[in-house]
């Protein structure tokens, strides 16, 4: 190992590590070229492919590596938050019709496309390049939807000549879809502030009806990964980089074969924050048809971050200032108040960090802190992290009925498999209050508010 | 022999595979990708897709089989049936008949490693697929 590893997490949550191979991939972190500072795990971690889940590392410009492993599958799969100007008790009569609707107006489950969106190969292009201005420019959306998205939801060093025709054949049809597996869109309210100053900034005054989209770059981004790993494996031996696991093949920052994966993994990434503005467009679509276009028009976007990336920022390592690549797989950017990087709505109040729970608990709304700046290259965790395998979460739910379950507690599940919902049963993840304290705790985030779920619309 | 065998893995599924041959290592990933794409429904190896063999070890030759099998399904819906001398036969995905169960995003390299077991004559990996 070249560096140490470190996990954030109290004793309940290493429990549930026992058995897997999540802090070996920590450690497996720790041999890459060029690592800055340790390979740091969230208190979300758990075992994924390459890199683990809700793992963080920073590597040197000059020495390091970029390692798709790093990033993993679906590019820039992310979360965004709305809030609508409607309060729940006044949405409870009408939450199944209105749960209908979001299933019918956002295509879910496996292999989902829009009819009413084919990208013909010019607006494919645009779509890489500009991601989600191309969506507004549409007419998805507002223009001012775009200053509360990470870098605007358009990273300029997008390529879309680096984008492969097999990831553009895969992607031409399913913009605006959520995919399958764990992706959904779920309606809830503001059920408890912590800060409510920093609450009624973001407009998330208890009650208030909220809707999070959880997607990403779907078959396109899946492929530009496939695409890459090839070429990354090839330049691991070139450059003589030793490998703990296939899947953390990388090459040095500056060879050709970065500079190939960079384009396109960005262009994969403004896909990903196009794709979540149609489904934010088409779910303020769904609110209007419901509850009338006042309520679509007034519904605000209150963030959208990334928590499967790889950025260029300046941290500051042992008291000098320094670029890295900073890889963030399952984990959210966290940067605190007064960061050049932050729209002017949040530079005092550091940018919003969006955590979904599972689909029966809860899930929070923080703010990123100097703490984790200093701490964690300004990094978070992002979500409850599973617990449970999809094999075990099935064996449980077989003999139950998890969607009537989850209504006889007031939660509208609409689904396009019984599978999906089965392996995602709230008993599959860990207890995201436990996760967001451990945060909380350790100084690497701030909550500010927990919304609970009323309705939820799955792959 | 069991030729595929899913093993606990917390985020994706891990599938153990074995086989006489590398080609029947196929076969076993193919038996397990079908089974994560529509469960036990019945596909009928009707129509013959092309699939170029490529990888420089069996291992990487294994991995790009199942991906490309993959690509073909998420581009043609296409299912997958059984190996051929030239890709694989399988038929077009009909919601009457099968039933899907969930996207599978890729077949990872995460432990993969393809081993010819002395004795039995057997081949080996693990493959972790992307869910």
């Amino acid at each position: 190992m070249r560096t140490e590893g470190l996990i954030f997490a109290d004793a309940e949550l290493m429990r549930d590590l026992e058995g897997d191979q999540s802090v070996q991939q920590v450690a497996n972190v720790a041999h890459l070229p060029g690592i800055v500072g340790p390979a740091i795990a969230m208190p979300d971690i758990h075992w994924g492919y390459g890199f683990p889940i809700g793992g963080v590392a920073a590597f040197d410009e000059e020495e390091g590596v970029v390692s798709p492993g790093g990033v993993g599958y679906d590019i820039n799969c992310g979360v965004r938050l709305l809030v609508a100007p409607l309060g729940i008790a006044d949405v409870r009569p009408r939450l199944a019709q209105l749960v209908d609707t979001l299933f019918a107006t956002i295509p879910s489950g496996v292999g989902a496309s829009r009819s009413d969106v084919k990208l013909g190969r010019r607006d494919l292009e645009r779509v890489l390049s500009q991601g989600a201005r191309w969506a507004v420019e549409q007419g998805y959306g507002f223009p001012g939807d775009l200053e509360a998205i990470e870098a605007n939801g358009e990273l300029p060093a997008a390529d879309p000549d680096a984008v492969s025709e097999r990831a553009k054949e895969r992607g031409k049809s399913q913009l605006g879809t959520v995919g399958s597996g764990n992706h959904f869109v779920e309606v809830g309210y503001v059920a408890e502030t912590f800060d409510a100053a920093v609450a009624q900034r973001l407009g998330l005054e208890p009650g208030r009806l909220t809707v999070f989209i959880h997607s990403g770059s779907r078959g396109l981004g899946y492929q530009v990964c496939d695409d890459s790993l090839d070429g990354m494996i090839r330049a691991a031996a070139k450059y003589a980089i030793p490998l703990p696991d296939r899947q953390l093949c990388c090459a040095p920052l500056s060879s050709p074969e970065a500079r190939a994966y960079w384009g396109a993994m960005n262009a994969a990434a403004n896909y990903a924050f196009a794709n979540r503005q149609l489904m934010a467009h088409y779910a303020r679509l769904a609110l209007g048809k419901v509850f009338g276009p006042d309520a679509a028009e007034r519904t605000r976007l209150v963030y959208d971050v990334c928590h499967n990336i790889a950025k260029h920022e300046t941290h500051e390592v042992d008291g000098r200032s320094r670029r890295l690549c900073v890889h963030r797989k399952g984990a959210t950017r966290a940067f605190p108040p007064g960061h050049a990087e932050l729209a002017p709505q949040f530079r005092d109040i550091g940018q919003p960090v969006l955590i979904p729970g599972d689909m029966g608990r809860y899930s929070y709304v923080l703010v990123g802190t100097a703490g984790a700046f200093r701490e964690t290259f300004g990094s978070s965790c992002h979500g409850a992290g599973r617990r449970l395998s999809r094999h075990k979460a099935k064996q449980l739910a077989r003999p139950r009925n998890i969607p009537k379950e989850l209504e006889a507690r007031g939660i509208v599940v609409r689904a396009a498999t019984r599978a999906t919902v089965d392996e995602e049963m709230p008993e599959a993840y860990k207890d995201v209050a436990r996760v967001v304290d451990v945060v909380h705790a350790a100084g690497i985030g701030r909550k500010v508010a927990q919304l609970r779920p009323v309705g939820v619309v799955k792959g | 022999m069991t030729p595929y065998r899913f093993v606990p893995h917390t985020a994706d599924v891990a599938v153990e595979l074995r086989a006489r041959s590398e080609l029947g290592l196929y076969q076993a990933g193919l038996d397990a990708l079908r089974e994560l794409l529509v469960g036990t429904s019945p596909v009928t190896p009707a129509v013959e897709r092309a699939i170029e063999p490529r990888g420089a070890d069996p291992t990487e030759r294994l991995i790009h089989f199942l991906t490309d099998a993959l690509y073909l399904w998420d581009t043609d819906r296409f299912l997958p049936a059984k190996v051929t001398a030239s890709g694989i036969a399988g038929e077009t995905y009909d919601p009457a008949k099968h039933q899907a169960q969930r996207e599978v995003k890729a077949v990872t390299r995460h432990g993969a490693e393809v081993r010819v077991a002395e004795g039995e004559g057997g081949y080996r990996t693990t493959i972790v697929f992307d869910v």
